[in-house]
């Protein structure tokens, strides 16, 4: 058994960082399934589209609600296929945006094929990009700690792989944007 | 072009975007450099085409309007984004694509750019083609409006069209 958490343990344990619940804004597939089981909420926004969009999603997000907090979700699968949305966000500089980098070392919604960047110190990506008082690990973050990270942020996790995949969101595109519509209301 | 980059610019800023994304390219400079100067919304300078369908489809998920500036080639290399958010959710933003490879604009590495344009993405989405150096005032109002409509994003096509400059 690993004492890694779960990918579900991991989110809830990034959310309860916040004071107030952020909008959370979570990969297509794996990111999706586990931030629906961990905490459904109104105020996530499931995206269904490419692998590694959320973070760019999170980013127009932050920039339209610059008095809300954002928290992008990413597998390490899928940030690896938007790598260049970290320094798109390095430039925004959004005041409110982090990134939660859920690290499993595999594309768990395809038969656990294991990611290029299984070997890759996510950490020191981060950390390049945001700087290390803006990177950290979640093992390593308080609430009280977080609370004092400036923003533009990361929070890196290192997660046991799942034996199983999360289950259905159970949820259509136009169900998704109404309830998102609602609750993210200026 | 300069005065069509200020019209376009213009005509951005009357739609009350809440924010303005793209990626260069040089028919768009100028208008994105008023955009990065404008106080009146942010523009976020994205590094890769793709990410300008993420950050407008997180703005118009909350039900706010966002336009991107992109080249054809940088639409193209956004099908999946456009296709799955934009699409897949029916969100009215603005796609500005200037669709270089145009009769009188025949740079040879722009040719098949147009051409896989024209094959690839005027059969999924409505595109509206315009003279980039006559463009109407109302333009990106009218555009938001119409996407608004049919709540999906919309697609103005820029080009440069033979006897225009002389014209302008």
């Amino acid at each position: 058994m690993s004492n890694l958490p779960s990918q579900k343990d991991a989110i809830a344990a990034a959310l309860a960082l916040y004071p107030t619940r952020p909008f959370a804004v979570s990969d297509i597939g794996s990111q999706t399934g586990w931030l629906k089981a961990a905490s459904h909420d109104a105020r996530n926004l499931y995206v269904s589209g490419p692998m590694g969009l959320a973070t760019s999603v999170a980013l127009g997000l932050a920039a339209v609600r610059p008095n809300e907090q954002v928290l992008a979700i990413a597998g390490d699968g899928a940030l690896a296929m938007n790598l260049t949305s970290l320094a798109t966000i390095f430039g925004a500089k959004p005041k409110n945006l982090s990134i939660l980098l859920v690290d499993n070392r595999v594309y768990e919604f395809t038969a656990s094929a294991p990611t290029p960047t299984r070997d890759m110190d996510w950490l020191a990506v981060g950390r390049a990009f945001f700087g290390a008082e803006r990177c950290m690990r979640l093992s390593d973050l308080t609430a009280e700690r977080w609370a004092g990270v400036a923003r533009p942020a990361m929070i890196v996790a290192d997660i046991a792989p799942a034996p199983n995949k999360p289950p259905a969101l159970g949820m259509t595109p136009a169900m998704i944007r109404a309830a998102f519509l609602e609750a993210s209301k200026a | 072009m300069a005065q069509a980059g200020e019209t376009l610019f213009r005509s951005i800023v009357a739609a009350k975007p809440k924010l303005v994304t793209g990626v260069p390219d040089g028919m768009l400079a100028q208008t994105i450099m008023l955009c990065t100067a404008s106080p009146d919304f942010p523009y976020i300078a994205c590094a890769r085409e793709e990410e300008c369908i993420g950050v407008a489809s997180g703005a118009a998920m909350a039900g706010e309007r966002a336009v991107v500036m992109v080249q054809n080639a940088g639409l193209l290399n956004s099908l999946g984004a456009f296709a799955t958010m934009g699409l897949r959710y029916g969100l009215p933003f603005v796609v500005i694509v200037t669709n270089r490879g145009a009769l009188a604009d025949p740079n040879g590495y722009d040719i098949e750019k147009r051409e896989a344009f024209d094959a690839g993405v005027r059969p999924m989405a409505r595109v509206f083609d315009f003279d980039a150096s006559h463009l109407p005032d109302d333009l990106i109002p009218a555009a938001f409006k119409w996407a608004e409509a049919a709540r999906k994003p919309v697609i103005l096509a820029l080009e440069k069209r033979l006897g225009a400059e002389a014209a302008a």
